[in-house]
């Protein structure tokens, strides 16, 4: 089997007392979209700040491809291929749609050579072609999200982490993300996604990891996930199960 | 095109009466400083109030190298101390760069007006700089000009050298990275921006510029004292080019400087006694009245209404 | 022995820090503006002292309440007019930029008014040095310090204890829950901008007896004051004095020891370490945003 593209190994981030993520251990297969989730609290958010360097792990290692990861700035990161989207989207809001996801590809992996072609595909690929020279700031969180995903994909990341791109969409949203994601997907760019509509989830993704009260309780493909009785037991509390 | 306008505008100081040769002197200075200043406070948003410092450290650096080191030379020791005055304030930029760059907003604002605060004071206080004494600069004649003709087109190149370089940033790779920097810092790490290491190289060489611009105000003026050259007047005037002007644009400066020097010598010439008043009067009306700068007023629309957080 | 008194100067000097800056720490803490101007007030307020001094002969501290009701009232109109308006329009160092603008007209001003030469207050208690053992202390000095403590424990007990302080410490903290609670907050902002000139003010009269001024130091003061609130954190007068205290006792310890040109240069190292190690300041009031 080949090298997955990211690889968390017995990783654990203790903030001052409080156990933020408690030896965890997973793999993400290259080419796959692979799900974190767990309720609030369980973890995914530290999980994303170890892996794209703005926190460094406790113990425990991070693996992107070869190269041990942990303790890497989140600068060299971005170079290396890791681009991450934020759930609350964070455009350059005075900047137009186009501007922004050509700083994306400008500073992206391996430094563009047609820095205009890039821009366009993601801006094609993500449906804002016609929005490109409005200003960023003026847009609706639909396509805020759609932005985000644009600027990271200018970047063409190896790996591409996403945080909640669903979160707060209607149905029709969520389908144009998730048929991004799978497009994103079959250029051979590995998605680490959290989010919380299941629905999303148990459709686009190639693995699930589920995470509960800092520690990985649950892994495997989305049909074993949802009838897992831990992953039940951790949404529902232990009651539902009994 | 732009040839034929540069001898013309070079030709100036031989056409028309010295006071307005003078005019034209501070309009020059002013845009090339509003200039220096932007690479970094407009283009990446880190606003300095205190560049000043620089215009001081590169004046009386240059001035002392050259009346100790270069007797008898003064065309050569102007050319070495404009290379010295700009060495000196990026050395010394390097130095601060680091813990100062860290700190955001009012905190870098305040830091940098700190910095040549100090720097005043250890300039007029330490006897070696001859600060408080005053330093005369050898007089320097070329070519047989007028001093203020030679320091117009002394002057006009700095300025064509200035803007070019902050042309080739603003449209360069690392003016995107700037931009996205002044948008929103930590967005810009995230998607690969070396955003420490773009602040740095662009303070230390806004502050190299500035150093060598004070090189040449100093020279212009002959004899310079600590208050003469570490004027807090200056920090603020680049930053009231810009605003003026509109933040961030290479236009800006060029526009607010010369409707400032305009109004403040030309207009308002008689008035000395008040100049500072006036400045800071017009300062409170751009902020409130105009935080575009005129290219906003023209520009409107699209990007107009638009508050800043 | 030498240290005492270095000490002792040194608290005097920090108890007229403290009271510069309280003024600055209050909008800082309560509206989050930076007040450029801050200084400016504080050399009014020595000028106005100064002028009640020369032209009548009042003594500068019981010249203190009129100093403080002039400054006052030029404080809430000012707020009332020109901050607030920066505030709504435009980001934090924009409305930053307005309150420099105003600094300069307030120095133009006072050079116009008073000429840019250095004034000094001599009152008539000055030259009677008091000496314990071997430290001297100056009454001029010692009524100073005590000026300025009175003066800040005043502040504290308004703060702590009245009505307004109450108000204006609860818009501090939430102005919108403020304002549901019937607060007119631009009132209070309003107020607040007033309770900072006043003791601004006050500061000024106080600094006239101990040194020397002329309408530039207003620079400097506004540094001083950002200082002492870097060290000892936002917003509340036990901040300020810490901030106040540990500035001048350090000032004076660095023109002592290294050297009479330094104590700027060290004020403003400390000033960039402290913001870099210690944002939340000496005491650990919360001091968000500065990196």
């Amino acid at each position: 089997m080949s090298t997955p593209i990211l690889r968390l190994e017995h990783v654990t981030k203790r903030f001052r007392g409080l156990v933020a993520t408690n030896d965890v251990s997973f793999a993400v297969p290259e080419g796959s979209i692979c799900s974190l989730i767990g309720p609030n609290g369980a973890g995914k958010s530290t999980i994303f700040n170890l892996v794209t360097g703005y926190l460094a792990p406790s113990e425990g290692h991070i693996f992107f491809g070869k190269t041990r990861i942990d303790g890497t700035p989140t600068t060299q990161l971005a170079r290396a291929g890791i681009a991450r989207c934020f759930q609350i989207a964070k455009p350059f809001a005075d900047l137009s749609v186009r501007e922004n996801v050509r700083i994306g590809a400008l500073f992206g992996r391996d430094g563009a050579r047609d820095i205009a072609a890039v821009t366009d595909d993601a801006l094609a690929l993500t449906g804002l072609s016609d929005l490109a020279g409005r200003p960023a700031g003026d847009m609706t969180v639909g396509y805020l999200r759609r932005l985000e995903l644009a600027r990271a994909i200018a970047a063409r990341p190896v790996l591409l982490l996403a945080d909640e791109p669903c979160a707060g969409l209607n149905a029709t949203e969520t389908e144009d993300i998730v048929t991004i994601l799978r497009l994103v997907r079959d250029r051979g760019v590995s998605v680490l996604l959290v989010e919380h509509d299941m629905q999303a989830v148990m459709r686009v993704s190639d693995q699930i990891f589920v995470l509960d009260a800092g520690a990985l309780i649950a892994a495997g493909p989305p049909e074993a996930i949802a009838g897992d009785p831990r992953v039940i037991a951790a949404y529902l509390g232990t009651e539902a199960v009994e | 095109m732009s040839i034929v306008l540069l001898i013309v505008a070079a030709a100036v100081p031989f056409m028309v009466m010295p006071f307005y040769v003078r005019v034209g002197q501070l309009i020059l200075l002013s845009a090339a400083l509003g200039l220096a200043w932007t690479l970094l406070g407009g283009f990446a948003g880190y606003w300095s109030f205190g560049h000043a410092a620089f215009i001081g450290l590169g004046a009386f650096s240059a001035g002392l190298f050259e009346t100790e080191l270069m007797k008898g030379q003064p065309l050569l020791g102007f050319g070495l101390g404009l290379i010295v005055g700009g060495v000196v304030c990026a050395l010394a930029a390097a130095v601060v760069a680091w813990p100062i760059l860290r700190l955001r907003g009012i905190y870098f604002a305040v830091a940098m007006l700190g910095v040549s605060q100090v720097l005043a004071e250890l300039t007029n206080n330490v006897d070696v700089f001859k600060g408080s004494m005053g330093l005369v600069l050898p007089r320097i004649a070329a070519f047989g000009l007028r001093p203020e003709a030679l320091f117009y087109d002394v002057l006009l190149i700095a300025t064509v050298v200035v803007g070019c370089i902050a042309f080739a940033i603003k449209n360069g790779r690392i003016g995107a990275g700037l931009m996205a920097i002044r948008e929103d810092e930590d967005t810009a790490r995230m998607l690969g921006v070396p955003t420490e290491r773009y602040k740095i190289m662009m303070f230390i060489l806004s502050a190299a510029l500035t150093g060598a611009l004070g090189v040449i105000y100093a020279h212009s003026l002959g004899y310079i004292t600590t208050s003469s050259v570490y004027r807090t007047e200056f920090s603020l005037n680049m930053i009231v080019y810009n605003l003026l002007g509109g933040m961030g644009t290479l236009v800006g400066p060029f526009l607010g400087s010369a409707v400032m020097v305009i109004l403040t010598q030309v207009v308002l010439g008689r008035l000395l006694s008040i100049h500072m008043f006036i400045t800071g009067a017009l300062l409170v009306l751009l902020v409130l009245a105009a935080p575009k700068g005129i290219i906003g007023l023209f520009k409107g629309g699209l990007f107009g209404g638009r508050a800043k957080g | 022995m030498l240290a005492i008194q270095t000490i002792a100067d040194g608290l005097v000097l920090g108890g007229l820090y403290a009271l510069s800056a309280v003024g600055f720490s209050l909008i800082f803490g309560v509206m989050g503006v930076v007040n450029l101007s801050h200084g400016a007030l504080v050399m009014i307020g020595a000028y106005l002292a100064w002028f009640v001094w020369h032209s009548l002969g009042v003594d500068p501290l019981l010249a203190i309440p009129v100093v403080m009701g002039v400054l006052a009232v030029f404080g809430y109109v000012y707020q009332r007019v020109l901050i607030q308006l920066a505030v709504d329009r435009s980001s934090h160092v924009a409305s930053m930029l307005v309150t420099f603008g105003v600094a300069l007209m307030l120095r133009n001003t006072l050079v116009l008014v008073f000429s840019p030469d250095l004034r000094s207050i001599t009152p008539s208690y000055s030259g009677h040095p008091l000496v314990l053992g071997s430290i001297v202390l100056d009454p001029v000095r010692l009524a100073a310090l005590a000026a300025s403590l009175v003066l800040l424990g005043a502040l504290a007990m308004i703060l702590q204890r009245s009505k307004m302080g109450r108000v204006i410490r609860a818009t501090a903290q939430q102005e919108l829950a403020a304002r549901l609670c019937g607060v007119n907050a631009h009132h209070i902002y309003g107020l607040t901008f007033a309770v900072s000139a006043a003791f601004a003010g006050a500061a000024g009269a106080i600094l006239g007896i101990v040194l020397p001024f002329s309408p530039p130091d207003e620079g400097l003061w506004t540094l001083n004051a950002f200082v002492v609130v870097v060290l000892g954190g936002v917003g509340s007068p036990a901040g300020a004095l810490v901030g106040g205290l540990v500035l001048g006792v350090m000032s004076t310890g660095t023109s002592q020891l290294i050297g009479a040109a330094f104590p700027n240069a060290m004020m403003f190292a400390v000033l960039v370490l402290m913001l870099l190690v210690r944002p939340s300041g000496l005491l650990g009031n919360a001091f968000a945003g500065s990196r």
